[in-house]
Parts: C-alpha cells; structure tokens; sequence
C-alpha cells in the first residue's frame, strides 16, 4: 500500500466520517483536520515522478488502474487546500449536505485526478460532475433551478464525452492513455474527437458557449460550497482538457487540423475561443448587481486565460495557465469568503444596497482588498505573476490581437472588482449596517491564512512555479526555468525575466515614501462620515452620496448595443427545438393507437436495417 | 501681462516678528512655506457675477496655473476658498459649512465689493454685508467686478503673505470662534449648527484660547445635534427641516 493508496483511502473515510459526525462542531472540527491530514499525505507522494496505485480491476479483458503525476499533484494540492479552507469557513455551517457534499467532491476529484485511462477518467467524470450537484442545491429556490440547468449542461458534455470514448475504443481497440499515441488516426477522426472530448470537458470548464450555467449553480449556493466550486471545481474541466491534448490530439494534430484551409486551424479556433471566454463573460461580470454572481462570471473569463496559456503550449505560457489555476483558486476563494461573510451578516450582496462596511468589517475587506488585485493581476499578488506569464507568451508567440483581448478582459476585471469593493466596502455605511459587527473567527481565519497565501505566492513565485515545473515536465513539457523571484527567459533573443522581490521593494518604497510624507504631516484627524462634502449641502443619511446603482453608466452606454449578441439567444434556440421536439412526441405518445404506430415505425426501421 | 508690484514685508517691517530658535528649523519652516505659497488648490464658491472673471483668470489668457494654482473640487483638499460675490444668508450657511471642512492651513478671499459692504446689495435684506464677520477673509479683493489682473495680483499678494509667514487669519477662527459663531447665530437663530466639531478642531490644532468658547458655544451646546445616520430609503426623502 503506497502514499496514494491512503490517500485514495482517508479521501473516501473523509466522506464516511462527514455522513456520521458532520452535525456536531467538533465534528466538522476534525473533518477539517482531515484535509489537512490528506494534505500532509499528498506531501508524501513523490511529484516528479509517477505513483501507480494498488487498486485497479478488470473490466472486459481491460485493466483499470489509478495512477498519480506532477499534472495531477498540482491539481490536487488547489483541491485539497481549496477543500481545507471551505471546511473551516464553513465550521459554523449546520448543514449536513454541505460538508457531505465537500467530502464526496473531494474524493470523486481525486479520482478523476488518478485517472489511469479512458474507462475510469469517464467514470470519475461522471461523479465529479453528479457530486457537484450536492453542492449547488444548498441554496433557496433559484439555485435549485441553476442545478436544473448545470445537470442539462452536464449529460450533454457527459455524453459528448462518452461518445468520444466509444470512438476511440471503436477505433484502437483499447481504453488505454496510450491507444491513440500507438495507433495513429486520420485527421478526420482526430478532428471528431477533439470535437467531442474538448467540447465536452469545456462544458465543465463553461468554455464559451457553454457557459451560461455557471455563474448562478456556483454563486447562488451555500458559502463554503462556493467558496470551494468557484475555487477549483471547473478546473477538473481544464485537467481533463489537458489530459486529451497529452494523449488523444496534441496540439500539433490540431494546428494541421484546419478550418478554413490554409489561414483558420482548430487550435487557432481554440484560442479564440479562449480570448472570447475572458472577454464576455468578464463584461457580463462588469454588469452583476449581485457580488456572488459578479465572482462567479470572473471564474468564467479567468478560465479563459489558463485555457489560452495551455494553447500556448510553450515553456512560460502553459506555465502561466497553470499557474493561473493555483492563483485564480487562492484569490477566489478569498473573495467568496469576503462576500459570503459580508452576507452572513447583513443579509444581503446586492450591491446596491451595501457600503461603507470597512468601518465594521475590517478585516473583510483587507481580504478582499489582496483577493482583488490578485484577480486584476496587479503586483505584489499572485495572480500577476501568472498572467504575466501568459502576456509574455503571447507576445513572444506574436500573437498581438489575442494579447489585446487578453488585456482588454484585464481591463474589464479592473473595473468590475473595483466596483465590487467600492459598493461594498467603501462609501457611506447604511443605517440598516450601522450596528454590524466583524465576521466570526472561524471565517477571518482562513480569510486571513489565504490572503498570507496570496501575497506570499506573489512575492516569492518560485514556490508554486516548483510545482508547476513539475506538472510541466508530467506533460512532456520543458518545466519552466524558475527561480525563488520568478522566472528566466530561456529563448535569449527575447530579453525579459521576472523577478518579483524587486518588483515588490520598488513598490514598497513607494510605499515608504508616501508612509514618511503622511507621518511627516502631523497628526491627522477623524472627521464624521456625514461631515462631507455635497457642493455645500447639509448631509445626513437620508441623501444617498454613494453612486452604486447604474455603475459604469457611461461605459455602459457605449458596450450596451454589444450585450445583444450574447449566447442567451444559442441557449434559447436549443430551448425552443428541445420544446418543440417534446410537443411532436407527446402528441404522438397521445394518440388513441399509438402502439400500432409504434409498430408500423420500428418494423420500418427494421426492415430497412435488414436491406 | 504687465507685472503688478507685489508690496514685499521684509525682517525691518514691525509686522513681521523676529524669528528665533534652531536656525535648520527656520530654513525648513522657510521651504514649507515657500512650497505652501506656490502649490494652492483653489476651491471657488460661486456666489455671484464675479465667477465670470474667473474663467479668463484660469485659462490661457492669464493662466493662474503658472502661479501654481488650480481648482479643487473638495474642500478637504483645497487650500484657498474663493467667494466671488454677493452671500445671501442662505448660501453663507453653504459657506460657512465648507470653510469649516477645509483643513487647516486655509485661506479666505473675498472677491467683489458685495463680500466687503454689501455693494449694490447694501440695502438687501436677504444678504449678509460684510464677511468677515462670520469668517476670518485674508484678502479683499475690491471691485464690480475686479478684472482678471486684479484677481492674479490679489492672488500673488496672498502668495507672498503665505512665503513670509503672514497669512494665519485662519487661527483666527478657532482662538475666536466664540465671537464668529455669535454673528453667525445672530443671522441664523440660535439653532444654526454645522456639523464640524470647531472646538474639538481647536484643541487639535493648540489654538484652543479663552475666546474660543463662551456664551455662543454654550448656546450651541444646547441645540447641537450629533452627527445621526438616519434611516436610508429609497426614492424621495422626506422633508427635513429647512435651512
């Protein structure tokens, strides 16, 4: 019995301890405990090299066997960190099916991520997907409905996915990772099945256009469930995405692929696909009036850019996708935390109906605070590191439009978090607001732990680049060449490293200075927040001097005409024809001699299978 | 534009007192000073006609941002408060509120003859007539209404006022804000308040003198209401109680 053998193990007693001790506090005390314990197993799994598991069995002359490698340490590592941090935010949480649900998550995740072959990487797709479900449903009505529509989503890619499997046993005769790699196919069938494996797993990921799902099933949801989907659950999406690109169409097979001949490949369409997903979905943010949903749309375009670094498929760019996955999971899930504490104690994230809360809830927004500009991608955070990365890929690739969609959805991220954090946190406090007190300890805490995380990983990169490197090289990637700052460029010719402590040092003596100019002014003075300005007025809280609703107006003017383009109209139009087609067979189903009818049809199709 | 010669006080001139103590101090309080008189942010309270003087004054032709000033638009950050016109008792109370929220070191000037006597509007019953009754002004600037010359060569005088050390009518107003705030409750009753704690400001600033607080304040004392968030609603507020 190996490392990953009781892993696999403490995983599924994790589920069993959760079904049976879950209602007490100490209960979910030592649930908590017992990521970490995994954690602490994880640590013990070698990551540079492969662990095959002990278990396995055999199904139609096909062994099925679960193994471990840098890719799926990597993701494994968000999972549990993700899974630790969601426990312990939701240590004052009753609910059984949360912590259930988070336990079922993280086993059926590490599954998947063990995946040894076709068979079982479908079969633990499939209770990634169905275990998310338990998630998704802790909330009022309107989550039951988003839970309605991701299952839709969910057969769908499933399906797409299985028939890409089928294909491939169809085609190779076995179910092995290395069918198609030893048995080559022609560009027509590698074609299907990128089709079919990479638009179902991208279903997962809410790739567009399949991403109209996600923000309501993961924002609409208990706290620590979002905490923990809007983290890392899509991303099983992108490990599955890397997997069919290391052994069913790499990335070569799909540039030869073309589209339009001779200007337009698959991987080109790929890329724009991902440059769209960073751009829509960040503008449909820009436009949330609901925190949870406006976080839950920048998971969707944040995952454009991991998808968009992996196309890359160079040293700095996959790393920077992948890098992204750790950066984005730390900064998400301390902005969910942010909200969702702003919620368990006001009641409400409408945005419209929140501020000023930094006078009551400090330490929210300083989480916050670091949660955004790592989402933004500004310095000294994480997730600059990581889409720097992934700029200067695209750069050095010459790929200057999608470089400027990628700083245009930047943008959008810009403003929209800033909007976040303005509507919330800053501004005139609320009557209603005025006697809120600070989030308990068991959500400061992790808040706190992350946003340590967060700031850490910034400066010093080399940390997560490490791990990194190592699912590069698990790919048959060159790793990174990393340093504890940052990064070396390898191709000479383009000069331009990273290193992040000087990057940090000149901020901070920026900072230095702005701090001795501000003690150097002598004692300053706190003033009322009704004592304000008004162009004269006389204030009290009656006048509303925080401009919330309607944010952006102007902007808002300009884009508005391109909202109507979104992929409602795709989602309706699939709506209709499923409506339609379920009319036609009711009103068959309905007739008085329906099964003579039924008869009359299956003896034609059988007579003309016969011919 | 022609020069206006700036009347310069120098160390013989009685008004300016005899420096004394750490020689790196003075050198230092010298360069603040200087710093001070050449980067003034400027709010302008546009009362009445002496505004359309401004624009000119601000823009190309006179070009006030050479002097290193320029307009702010709160008076948390602005250093100069520009009342360019005829006060009603309506809009002193505006004005008054704002000076109250400038920060400290902050300078007054009053443009046009109605912020002197009244002006035209010396016989008005709804305007207030002299300024500097209600808040310490530190320059005059005379007229109906001054040309943008006499604007940028009051504008310079305060400038050389603030390098010499001279321009400190601002304390004025905390060492005698018992005195201020009788005018002020004389025009507006008894109840007027603002919301800025001026006495608290005093003591924060060692200016709290004697004359600070005396039957006024106690007054104000009486009728002061705190600084209370009422309860938000959407749509229109009800009517509060007019000023």
């Amino acid at each position: 019995m190996n490392a990953l053998d009781l892993l696999l193990l403490t995983s599924l007693g994790t589920v069993l301890f959760s079904v049976v001790f879950s209602a007490s506090l100490t209960g979910r005390m030592l649930l908590t405990m017992l990521y970490a314990v995994q954690t602490v197993i994880l640590f013990q799994i070698d990551a540079g090299t492969e662990m095959v598991s002990s278990f396995g069995f055999e199904i139609f002359n096909h062994a099925l066997g679960l193994s471990f490698n840098g890719l799926s340490w990597f993701f494994a590592l968000i999972t549990l960190g993700s899974a630790f941090f969601a426990a312990w935010y939701g240590l004052n949480q009753q609910q059984k099916l949360l912590h259930v649900g988070l336990s079922a998550n993280v086993f059926s995740m590490l599954v998947l991520l063990s995946a040894g072959d076709f068979l079982s990487l479908f079969i633990a797709w499939e209770l990634v997907s169905w275990s998310g479900v338990l998630l998704m449903v802790l909330g009022k009505q309107e989550s039951l409905v988003a839970t309605l529509k991701y299952i839709t989503y969910a057969i769908a890619g499933g399906m797409a996915v299985f028939a890409g499997i089928i294909l491939i046993y169809s085609w190779t005769g076995s179910l092995a990772f290395n069918a198609v790699t030893e048995n080559p196919l022609s560009l027509s069938q590698y074609g299907t099945l990128a089709i079919l494996l990479i638009g179902g797993f991208s279903v997962k990921m809410a790739l567009l256009p399949f991403h109209l799902w996600q923000a309501e099933a993961y924002a609409l949801t208990s706290g620590p469930a979002s905490v923990f989907l809007g983290a890392i659950s899509a991303r099983m999406g992108l490990f599955a995405i890397v997997i069919t690109m290391m052994h069913v169409v790499d990335l070569k097979t799909l540039d030869s692929i073309f589209l339009i001949p001779e200007l337009f490949t698959f991987r080109d369409f790929l890329i724009w696909v991902a440059a769209l997903s960073i751009i829509l979905p960040t503008y449909t943010a820009l436009r949330q009036n609901d925190a949870r949903l406006l976080l839950a749309w920048h998971g969707i375009g944040q995952g454009g850019y991991m998808m968009l670094g992996l196309l890359m498929y160079d040293q700095m760019g996959s790393a920077g996708g992948l890098l992204h996955v750790f950066n984005y999971a730390s900064c998400q899930a301390i902005l969910f935390m942010s909200v969702f504490s702003i919620l368990h104690r006001t009641g409400t994230t409408n945005l419209n109906q929140l501020g000023g809360l930094v006078a009551r809830m400090p330490l929210s927004f300083l989480a916050m605070l670091v949660g955004i500009i790592g989402l933004a991608g500004l310095p000294p955070m994480n997730g600059f590191v990581s889409k720097w990365l992934v700029y200067r890929s695209l750069l050095s690739d010459g790929m200057a439009i999608v470089f400027l969609a990628s700083v245009i959805g930047t943008l959008g991220t810009i403003l929209s978090v800033y909007k976040l954090m303005h509507n919330s946190f800053l501004g005139q406090l609320r009557v209603e607001h005025e006697h809120v007190k600070e989030a308990p300890w068991s959500m400061t805490v992790p808040m706190m732990l992350l946003a340590i995380i967060i700031f850490i990983t910034g400066v010093m990169p080399g940390i997560s680049l490490e791990l990194v490197a190592n699912a590069q090289s698990a790919i048959g990637l060159t790793p990174v060449d990393y340093h504890l700052g940052g990064v070396v460029s390898a191709n000479s010719a383009i000069s331009g490293d990273l290193d992040m402590i000087w990057v940090v040092l000149v901020l901070f003596s920026g900072f230095g200075i702005a701090a001795i100019l501000f003690l150097s002014a002598g004692k300053s003075r706190r003033v009322h927040q009704l004592d304000n300005y008004a162009g004269g007025h006389f204030l009290n809280a009656n006048n509303q001097y925080q401009y919330s609703d309607n944010f952006y107006a102007g902007l808002m003017h300009i884009i508005k005409p391109w909202y109507r383009y979104s992929f409602k109209w795709f989602e309706g139009a699939v709506v209709s024809f499923v409506n339609l087609a379920a009319v036609f067979s009711r009103s068959f189903f309905n007739q008085a001699h329906m099964l003579i009818w039924m008869l009359v049809v299956v003896t034609t199709v059988m007579a003309v299978a016969i011919i | 534009m022609k020069e206006f010669p700036v009347p310069v006080q120098t160390a013989e001139d009685p008004s300016v007192k005899k420096q004394s103590g750490n020689i790196f101090s003075n050198v230092f309080d010298e360069l603040v000073r200087f710093a001070q008189s050449r980067s003034l942010f400027m709010l302008h309270y546009c009362t009445g006609c002496g505004a359309i003087e401004l624009p000119p004054a601000m823009t190309s032709r006179f070009d006030m941002e050479r002097l290193g000033i320029q307009p702010m638009v709160t008076p948390r950050q602005a250093d100069i408060l520009l009342i360019t016109g005829y006060v009603s008792v309506k809009t002193l109370k505006r004005v008054i509120l704002t000076y109250e929220q400038m920060n400290a070191p902050k300078y007054v000037i009053g443009i046009c003859s109605c912020t002197v006597n009244g002006g035209m509007y010396w016989q008005s019953y709804a305007t207030a007539k002299k300024l500097n009754d209600y808040m310490p002004v530190d320059l005059y600037i005379a007229g109906c209404m001054p040309r943008p010359e006499a604007v940028i060569s009051g504008l310079r005088q305060l400038m050389e006022k603030i390098k010499i050390g001279e321009a400190n009518s601002w304390q004025d107003y905390f060492k005698r804000y018992d005195y201020y705030l009788g005018n002020q409750q004389r025009l507006f009753g008894e109840t007027w308040q603002t919301p800025t704690d001026i006495i608290g400001e005093s003591k924060h600033y060692s200016l709290h003198t004697p004359e600070t607080e005396g039957e006024h304040t106690r007054l104000l004392e009486l009728h002061q209401r705190p600084l209370e968030p009422l309860e938000m609603r959407l749509g229109l507020s009800e009517k509060t109680e007019d000023r």
